[in-house]
């Protein structure tokens, strides 16, 4: 099957590559709206879930004021075909020419209706497909959660976090990994204990992991979930966390230490603008985004992270969002010894979303 | 013998009661004439969507825009036509699977787990490139059709030799299906280019191609599968024996019908179609077998069932409606902020309106005469 699977995939590329050039001259001239921008987002959850899309939410609202224009949104929207099509359509059908989606489960979707509407310009968040009127957008998400791994480090007595995960797929365990190097920036001996839930919103399970989790000795709890849950356990036990998708310290006052935040505005408005202006066109291999970028940030730090931890955490930050510093580059080695970036190079985007290693210090359930 | 034979009158003096002295009973109806249950059913429909319009105004969309909406924008114009038909197509099929389980009174809440069997066969179809592509989907449909029975196998098997209750044991295996879907959308049959926990995606050759200008195949193939039902309960000799199965199961295994062979044989082609709904739903709609393409459609299935009273006919015409209150209610959530559980909410009235509908068509109120005298 393997084979097969790659001859696939080799005969895709050569049909791309021969159709490109075609494809390549009529894109050249980029997106152009016809008439006034009119916006509409399409939320995955509804708007207020604490997390993900009330991070969209909040972009939406600060997008609004600096650009002046009025932008609709749409809630609960599930990824399937079936209920993403119709609602798309008819915000097409009555005057709106920018769709952005928020669901990697748009993504297929999103193709589609790009296709069948090569006037309306789409944007995806944490999507994974791109063409000339449709570009995909995603936060290097191991940037925020490498700084928030140094601030669990700094407020843990033991060195045992625990970090309650969604999937074990690249764009998890990038945080993980990312988490744990900048934890043993702080703690050299720094452990971190994964327990992956399955699902990226399941409470129920997420409060047993993080019980689990203290009760095997972490004393903090980071996540890469969208609910609340791990912090407000956290805070039940009266130990500490770390957040994700928005100030988790809404939740948990006394508990969070740090939270990696999306900053959409950021990356959306000179995006937005660029629309406006016309001739826009889409990054065809995704737009990753760096915090420098605009795509994540950090809420930090609680009372727990000692003052001279802080300064090095913001001065960390600081590198960050000016461009300066790189969380993955060789040599590194994963928790069997194994080098997976050799010495001098820096893995490509491709090799990051395909991230199914560990660094070391790093236990999962397998 | 010379007495007179004195007529008696028997006519009783007519009187008129007050109303509060008389007194009604209620009696169960043997049977009503089909347009009187039409009728009844059409009022129960009617006052629901009263009920429901109400509401909808209530919660801030103008009046005057609900019959845009509901209907104008959303049957008249192409595109929304073409989205209703897209949703409907599997509704259809989940109906049916619904009705031919329920007429062999057997209740069926695994047609969430049997779709995502359809489908995982379906997909196997594709991913190990079985048979020529001219064959492909052809065979995705009777794989997805095969799996599908073989899920609903177990249920029925349990209820004739144990009396296991299917109610628990067909939901449970739901659970099964969908981890087992996790696993392998998680383990081997994640995309190898982007590892994301979806399969590859199919070739244009394995999916549902367009039978028309931007309408899917998903429909035909849902009316020609309806229309086989309704010639399966209505004019075949399995048919027949399904309505004795139906009215009186102990009944019917006295009288000789083949009782179990019966409900086995309904209860599989009930899996069948749920299978052939999930096959739809990835090669029609997704293009790739994904993680939640199944979720609400089980719940759909049972409801649209329920409305059409297990016919075939009328399960196609509930489905339709139902897509459209879907693909409206999308429009009320872009247009008015109205939430998608406004839509929920409608259909449950719908439901309960009808359910209680049955009560006039199986009861009647009769004036008792003379009360108390």
């Amino acid at each position: 099957m393997g084979m097969k699977f790659l001859m696939r995939i080799l005969t895709a590329a050569l049909a791309l590559s021969i159709t490109a050039p075609a494809l390549a001259t009529e894109a050249d001239e980029g997106l152009t709206l016809k008439g006034e921008p009119r916006i509409a987002m399409l939320y995955i959850s509804p708007r207020n879930d604490g997390g993900w899309t009330q991070a969209f939410d909040e972009a939406r609202l600060k997008l609004e004021e600096r650009l002046g224009h009025r932008i609709q949104y749409v809630e609960s929207v599930p990824e399937n075909a079936s209920s993403i099509r119709p609602a798309a359509e008819r915000l097409i059908q009555r005057g709106a020419n920018i769709i952005i989606g928020t669901a990697f489960g748009y993504s297929d979707t999103f193709e589609d209706l790009a296709r069948r509407h090569p006037e309306v310009a789409f944007l995806n968040g944490s999507g994974t497909t791109n063409s000339r009127n449709l570009q995909s957008f995603y936060g290097r998400t191991y940037e925020s959660q490498y700084l928030c791994g140094m601030a669990a480090a700094a407020a843990s007595k033991s060195g045992r976090l625990g970090f309650v995960a969604a999937n074990p797929f690249g764009q998890v365990n990038w945080t993980v990994n990312a988490f744990a190097l900048g934890a043993q920036k702080i703690n050299p001996d720094a452990t971190v204990t994964v327990i992956y839930t399955g699902s990226w919103n399941d409470p129920v399970r997420e409060r047993a992991a993080a019980a689990a989790l203290i009760d095997r000795g972490a004393d903090v709890i980071g996540q890469h979930v969208d609910s609340p849950t791990p912090q407000i356990v956290a805070q039940e036990r009266g130990v500490f966390g770390t957040g994700h998708h928005r100030d988790m310290s809404e939740f948990a006052p006394a508990a969070t230490v740090c939270s990696s935040v999306w900053v959409w505005d950021r990356f959306l408005e000179p995006e937005l603008e660029n629309i406006f202006a016309g001739g826009w066109k889409p990054q065809l291999d995704g737009a990753l985004l760096s915090m420098a970028e605009g795509g994540t940030d950090i809420a930090c730090c609680g009372p727990a992270v000692a003052e001279e931890h802080v300064s090095t955490i913001m001065a960390a930050r600081e590198e960050l969002l000016q461009g300066n510093k790189r969380i993955y580059q060789g040599p590194l080695y994963d928790r069997n010894g194994t080098l997976k970036i050799a010495d001098g190079e820096l893995p490509s985007d491709g090799e990051l979303w395909q991230m199914d290693w560990f660094v070391k210090g790093v236990i999962t359930q397998q | 013998m010379s007495e007179q034979v004195v007529p008696i009158d028997v006519s009783q003096p007519k009187q008129r009661q007050p109303l509060l002295r008389r007194r009604y009973a209620l009696e169960v109806r043997q049977q009503m004439a089909w347009y009187w249950q039409a009728l009844i059913l059409a009022a129960a429909l009617a006052v629901g969507l009263a009920i429901s319009a109400l509401i909808l105004i209530a919660a801030g969309v103008p009046g005057g825009e609900l019959l845009n909406e509901f209907v104008i924008m959303t049957v008249f114009d192409a595109q929304s036509l073409q989205a209703v038909l897209f949703q409907a197509s599997p509704m259809i099929l989940v109906g049916l699977a619904g009705c031919m389980a329920f007429r062999a009174r057997f209740w069926n809440l695994g047609l969430d787990g049997q779709m995502i069997w359809g489908a995982i066969g379906a997909t196997a179809i594709v991913l190990f490139e079985v048979g020529p592509p001219a064959l492909r989907l052809p065979l995705m449909l009777l794989t997805a059709a095969v799996c599908g029975a073989l899920w609903a196998l177990t249920p029925i098997v349990l209820k004739l030799r144990l009396q296991v209750s299917e109610i628990i044991s067909t939901l449970m295996l739901n659970y099964l299906a969908s981890y087992f879907l996790l696993h392998l959308l998680y383990g081997s049959w994640k995309d190898p280019r982007d590892s994301f926990p979806y399969s590859p995606p199919f070739q244009s050759f394995e999916r549902l191609p367009e039978f028309f200008h931007g309408y899917s195949a998903g429909i035909p193939l849902a009316v020609v599968i309806a229309v086989f039902a309704l010639w399966l309960i209505g004019f075949s000799r399995a048919g027949l024996y399904l309505r004795f199965v139906d009215a009186n199961p102990k009944v019917a295994d006295a009288v000789g019908v083949p009782l179990r062979k019966t409900i086995l044989a309904t209860v599989l082609l009930s899996g069948a179609m749920a299978g052939i709904a999930g096959f739809v739903i990835t090669s029609g709609q997704e293009g790739r077998l994904t993680q939640s393409f199944y979720q609400g459609y089980g719940f759909s299935g049972i409801l649209i069932a329920f409305l059409a009273r297990n016919n075939p006919i009328a399960a196609l015409v509930v489905a339709l409606l139902i897509a459209t209150l879907f693909v409206a209610g999308r429009s009320l959530q872009v247009f008015y902020q109205i939430p998608f559980s406004m839509v929920q909410l409608i259909q449950a009235i719908l439901v309960i309106c009808v359910a209680s509908s049955d009560f006039f068509i199986r009861h009647r109120l009769r004036r008792v005469q003379g009360g108390e005298s």
